[in-house]
């Protein structure tokens, strides 16, 4: 009699680990399929976004080149290099590249670097030193700026 | 069971990663960065977190919070901490129990709390990019830390909101992402070269535990000295040249700084590189220009002081540890710094073991916390057993060629199928000679086991459809079946554990394969252009018995003619001959439906069609005409 209960009894235990198991490992293929299709989902997303940014590492090596027209610029007023900036300007102007306006604002760290402090008004951009872009809403570069609010000499710098 | 990621909470930087799909990947920031600066700032503008905080520093330096892990869980009468007073611009303070704590603009922060609010970006980021909310974390710090340091960084997860799982040791981490915890007892040096640190730690693993030995560094050394020596450098030549000191001159040092980073970068993989800063900065004479060649061999002898620091404290590790440098079975190289091939060449000389490179250094430990991470959630256990197939799997076809079903890498379970036909009239049987290996050849790959699939209904050879199927299961036993799609008739074979070839012999299966991948192509164009003038000089003479007396005497001479040439040679001809003499006989065929269309000027009729008999192209369900070998 106990003996055949015993039995019984262990039946129920094999039946209660089998589905124990089955269950797990439903569990398991649910997520294996899961992650899989949330890759694919990003996969597709993620290429979108290669397609959209393909150009944004090119034009972020090319942009020290017009910084450099630009310094240069600074020091002579030749037409003929003034022009050469324009097109270059234009053709990122053209290709979706947006300047991020900087001087006179607000000093805003989400688009711009602070490399130095200097006298003016508290945390306005005195000075831009180096342009900053916008890429399709994303920051390609921070403008590099001087911020104002510093009180003293020694502050400054 | 929601994702956990893994987090290396880093003294300059920070990354995360994730386990997906049994793979780790790691997370970018909403920036698009896989690093993101530990960094806090309290400015006029609000909270900011990583580079933007970064970017502000200038302007707000006592606002803006850097190296909080260095006060993490540390009094504020510790000698270390008094030391970062002195030298920090923001205020520590003395919090409540006698812990280091932060004061900004008027509000007293626990260095958890600062902590908690990098890891919540770190958090927020992620759900962003998973698309789904993230609850759970593993988050590594150094293994010196002691409990207080590490009930510390517990308690930032869980200001961010976070269940911290598990807190594990950065060597710990990078050892597996290494999957060197599959090893036994092995002693792993683990050398970490950060931004800011420097670490090295003795591990023992025993059983898939591991054990940290000893450890010891620089808590002050990193990749920014490597930088300022190079600054320090170009300022120096650029004063023997140009006369000027540009020290103090904050947007040239920028650019120095900037330059120096990217040369830095270069020479590791070149040997020397330009660094030029057109219009650094101008006199009463005009502009200047910095314009230094930096070799490999010059910056190696600048940082070569910075390097030679890390020598004693792996020198003391493996004596604290009571080991030798023999004693070491493995090394890691953690940390951008260790890209520099100068820094590996250093570290193993001094082991005298070929360092583990490959994973990136800058998100090898956040790597390794999602493995633990996938570990603890069950997803790494599943996929553990998802193995690939080390070698292409295919069949012997017409002419001794493999033709592969399933090619090595393939992630397993799976399984493929091809349909196959007949070389030969009335063939009723065809054998299918299972194959394993990268070569062209049947003969030069592995034979896992053949079988016959008889019972075919005689048919003209191209017209059977014989659809061969492999399977793989998840134990890597192979099932192949071959079915005739007229008669039903099937045969198969099950072949268990994958042959049972050693990863030597898989390794040089496959640099077999490409040694001999050009003679093996020859090869195969050979037995294929053999093929198609078979299947041609087939075609032709049974074009010509259907036409019969349609066919004009002199057309049906010259395919005739062109027919026998061509299989006079079948056996001997070079490929050059046999593609020759196929196009003429191909040509000389054409003339037969044109005879035939003359013949009948009412129907539709395509000449040229006959010429066209070329094998297709291996397409899932379509027939590969006479590619199984003839019985």
């Amino acid at each position: 009699m106990t003996k055949k209960k015993d039995e019984l009894k262990n039946k129920d235990n094999v039946a209660a680990e089998d589905a124990k198991r089955v269950e797990e490992l439903e569990n398991n293929w649910k997520r294996a399929l899961a992650d899989y299709q949330n890759l694919q989902k990003r996969v597709a997303e993620e290429r979108e976004s290669i397609v959209k940014f393909a150009n944004a590492m090119l034009v972020l090596r090319v942009l020290p080149i017009l910084d450099n027209l630009l310094l240069m610029h600074k020091h002579d007023e030749d037409p003929g290099l003034k022009m050469t900036i324009k097109e270059f300007e234009k053709i990122l102007a053209e290709e979706g590249v947006k300047e991020i306006e900087a001087e006179g604002k607000g000093f805003d760290p989400h688009a711009m670097e602070a490399i130095e402090k200097v006298k003016g008004e508290e945390g306005k951009v005195i000075e831009v030193l180096q342009k900053g872009y916008m890429y399709k809403n994303k920051v390609l570069r921070p403008a590099r700026v001087k911020v104002g609010g510093a009180t003293s000499a020694k502050e400054e710098n | 069971m929601p994702k956990i990621i893994g987090i290396d909470l880093g003294t300059t930087n920070s990354a995360m990663a994730v386990m997906e799909g049994g793979q780790y990947k790691v997370i970018p920031n909403h920036e698009g960065a896989n690093t993101t600066p530990s960094m806090v700032s309290f400015g006029a503008g609000g909270e900011v977190v990583g580079v933007s905080a970064k970017r502000q520093q200038v302007v707000n330096p006592k606002d803006t919070i850097f190296s909080v892990k260095r006060l993490m869980g540390m009094k504020f009468s510790s000698p270390e901490v008094q030391k970062l007073k002195k030298n920090y611009p923001y205020a520590i303070v003395e919090g409540t129990n006698g812990m280091a704590a932060i004061e900004v603009g008027g509000k007293i922060y626990t260095p958890q709390e600062i902590s908690a609010k990098i890891l919540q970006k770190l958090k927020t980021d992620a759900e962003k990019y998973l698309g789904q909310t993230v609850t759970d974390a593993v988050i590594t710090v150094p293994a010196y830390f002691d409990d207080a340091q590490r009930s510390a960084t517990k308690e930032a997860g869980q200001i961010a909101g976070l269940n911290v799982q598990r807190i594990i040791n950065e060597p710990t981490a990078a050892a597996l992402a290494y999957g060197l915890d599959k090893k036994t007892n092995e002693k792993i040096a683990v050398y970490d070269l950060g931004g800011g640190t420097f670490d090295v730690s003795i591990l023992e693993i025993g059983d898939g535990v591991f054990e940290v030995k000893s450890t010891n560094g620089d808590t002050h050394l990193g990749g920014d000295d490597f930088d300022q020596e190079v600054i320090n450098w170009l300022l120096e030549e650029f004063k023997k040249d140009q006369g000027v000191d540009l020290s103090a001159d904050r947007q040239a040092m920028q650019r120095l700084k900037d330059a120096a980073e990217k040369a830095k970068i270069e020479l590791s993989s070149s040997q020397q590189t330009e660094i030029n800063i057109p219009f650094v900065t101008a006199d009463a004479s005009g502009p200047k220009h910095l314009n230094i060649t930096l070799t490999r061999a010059k910056l190696e002898q600048l940082v070569d002081a910075l390097i030679q620091r890390t020598i004693t404290p792996m020198g003391n590790a493996l004596k604290d540890a009571g080991l030798a440098k023999g004693d070491i079975n493995e090394v890691i190289m953690v940390g951008g710094m260790t890209r520099m091939p100068k820094v590996t060449e250093v570290v193993k000389n001094f082991f005298g073991k070929e360092p583990h490179k490959g994973i990136n250094p800058d998100e090898v430990v956040a790597i390794g916390a999602a493995i633990q991470g996938g570990v603890l959630g069950g997803d790494v256990k599943d996929v553990l057993l998802l193995d690939v197939t080390p070698l292409t799997l295919g069949i012997e076809t017409l002419g001794g060629v493999s033709t592969p079903l399933i090619k090595r890498n393939t992630t397993i379970p799976t399984s493929a199928s091809q349909t196959f036909s007949t070389a030969a009239d009335s063939q009723t049987t065809v054998e299918i000679n299972v194959l394993q290996g990268e070569r062209e050849m049947a003969a030069d790959n592995k034979s896992l086991g053949r079988f016959i699939l008889d019972g075919i209904p005689p048919a003209p050879r191209g017209v059977p459809q014989v659809e061969v199927k492999f399977d793989i299961d998840a134990n890597g036993i192979i099932n192949v079946s071959a079915k005739d799609k007229a008669s039903n008739k099937e045969q198969k074979i099950t072949i268990q554990g994958g042959a049972g070839l050693s990863k030597d012999e898989i390794e040089k299966m496959v640099h077999d394969a490409e040694a001999h991948a050009e003679e093996d192509r020859k090869k195969k164009e050979a037995i294929e252009s053999r093929n198609i003038a078979d299947s041609l000089i087939y075609t032709a003479e049974k074009s010509l018995k259907d036409a019969g007396d349609k066919v004009p005497a002199d057309v049906k001479t010259e395919v005739e003619t062109k027919a026998k040439s061509l299989k006079d040679v079948l056996q001997t001809a070079s490929v050059d001959e046999l593609k020759q003499k196929t196009q003429e006989l191909s040509t000389a065929m054409q003339k037969i439906g044109q005879a035939m269309y003359q013949g009948q000027p009412g129907q539709e009729g395509q000449p040229g069609q006959f010429g066209d008999q070329k094998p297709e192209d291996e397409k899932e369900g379509e027939t590969v005409e006479g590619e199984v070998v003839e019985e």
